[in-house]
């Protein structure tokens, strides 16, 4: 975080190489996280890049109060919102249960079915997880990367997306259930 | 038996996120329910695969093509635009200070100094000097209308007496002092 701080410092004082250690500490995590927003690789990249000219651009407004990287993905976020809008991509509500063909995603009760990830390896879990992801609601599925791809804290998520932590833990679980559900129905 | 905990529950015992005593409590109630433990099992193995994700492969020369592609920074004018405006503030509450205390010129004491390095300058170089006596043409005409500033501000400063002069001008140089550190942080973006 001081070491973040010092770069931006340092950036801020014309030193570009300084804003280049950032970019590289940050290229992986954020198109790690934009890959799985956008379902494109290219995407990501062009993404990624209008991403790190937008936080250069407004460095002057980063306060070090906060993380660089929650500032870094809030930044990130708004910026997959806004080219949601304009593609006009269907959206689902998520203050609602989400609804399956077999009834609501979230049962009270742990399901004592059959275990999916029995029949699965790990590697193959995931490459299922990859696939299913892209079907899951984009404000879901945004949260899920951050907390478990990005490794962010529930308390972090909640500040890049001003959410309630509750809320984003609620999602998050939101998220992984319609996920197995999912794998379970594959 | 207890309970059983709700799926939430389960996932967040497995990220570590319960603490001690709800942790305990779901560990000793999948001990006695096996369903319990069968679907924490299952999302034991599910959260190993959650968090271990394959990360992006960024292409080698992606850094390079996002430094190429940034503007100029347009924080540098910050730099010197912050010291200014407070060496503007000070000159301005120091010209003030030595009106109202020694009644002298302060442009007149400067177009002394000028006219006396000028008479040196002048037996030397008389184009230099002919610089200088413009220079103290320009030091008269900007002194006199800064006088009359300062006259009237001398008048309405005795209308307030002499410790609402000096509490006016320490708050001046308080603010000049503010400004400089306050605005060179703020145009810095390293403010809180």
């Amino acid at each position: 975080m001081t070491e973040d701080r010092q770069l931006v410092s340092r950036t801020l004082k014309g030193d570009r190489k300084a804003y280049e250690m950032i970019v590289r500490k940050y290229e992986q995590p954020l198109t790690s996280y934009l890959s799985r927003m956008t379902g494109e690789r290219e995407a990501a990249l062009d993404f990624a890049q209008e991403v790190f000219i937008k936080a250069y651009c407004s460095l002057a407004s980063y306060r070090p109060a906060f993380k660089f990287s929650t500032w870094l993905f809030k930044i990130a976020s708004n910026h997959i919102i806004d080219h949601w809008r304009k593609k006009r991509l269907p959206t689902v509500s998520i203050d609602q249960p989400i609804e399956e063909e077999d009834g609501p995603m979230m049962p009270q009760v742990p399901d004592p079915g059959p275990s999916v990830v029995r029949r699965f390896e790990l590697a193959e879990i995931r490459e299922r997880i990859e696939r299913a992801l892209e079907s899951v609601p984009e404000a879901l599925r945004e949260l899920f990367v951050l907390r478990h791809v990005n490794e962010f804290s529930y308390e972090e998520i909640a500040d890049i997306k001003s959410l309630p932590v509750g809320t984003v833990k609620n999602r998050v679980f939101q998220a992984k259930e319609l996920l197995r559900k999912r794998m379970e129905a594959s | 038996m207890t309970s059983c905990p709700r799926p939430e529950d389960l996932y967040l015992y497995l990220e570590g996120e319960l603490g001690p005593y709800d942790a305990r409590k779901i560990e000793e109630h999948a001990d006695d329910c096996p369903a319990c433990r069968e679907a924490l099992a299952e999302r034991r193995l599910l959260h190993e695969a959650f968090t271990t994700l394959a990360p992006f492969e960024v292409p080698a020369d992606f850094a390079r093509s996002v430094m190429a592609g940034l503007p100029e920074p347009e924080t540098r004018r910050a730099g010197w635009l912050a010291p200014l405006v407070a060496a503007m503030a000070s000159l301005g509450i120091g010209l003030l200070g030595f009106y109202v205390f020694t009644g002298q010129r302060v442009f007149g004491v400067l177009a002394s100094v000028n006219r006396f390095f000028g008479q040196i300058i002048a037996q030397v170089a008389p184009l230099a000097a002919k610089t200088l006596k413009i220079g103290n043409v320009v030091l008269k005409v900007a002194g006199d209308i800064v006088d009359m500033g300062f006259a009237g501000l001398l008048t309405f400063s005795r209308l307030l007496g002499p410790e609402v002069v000096i509490l006016v001008l320490g708050l001046g140089a308080l603010l000049s002092v503010l400004a400089f550190f306050g605005a060179k942080r703020f145009l810095q973006g390293e403010g809180s």
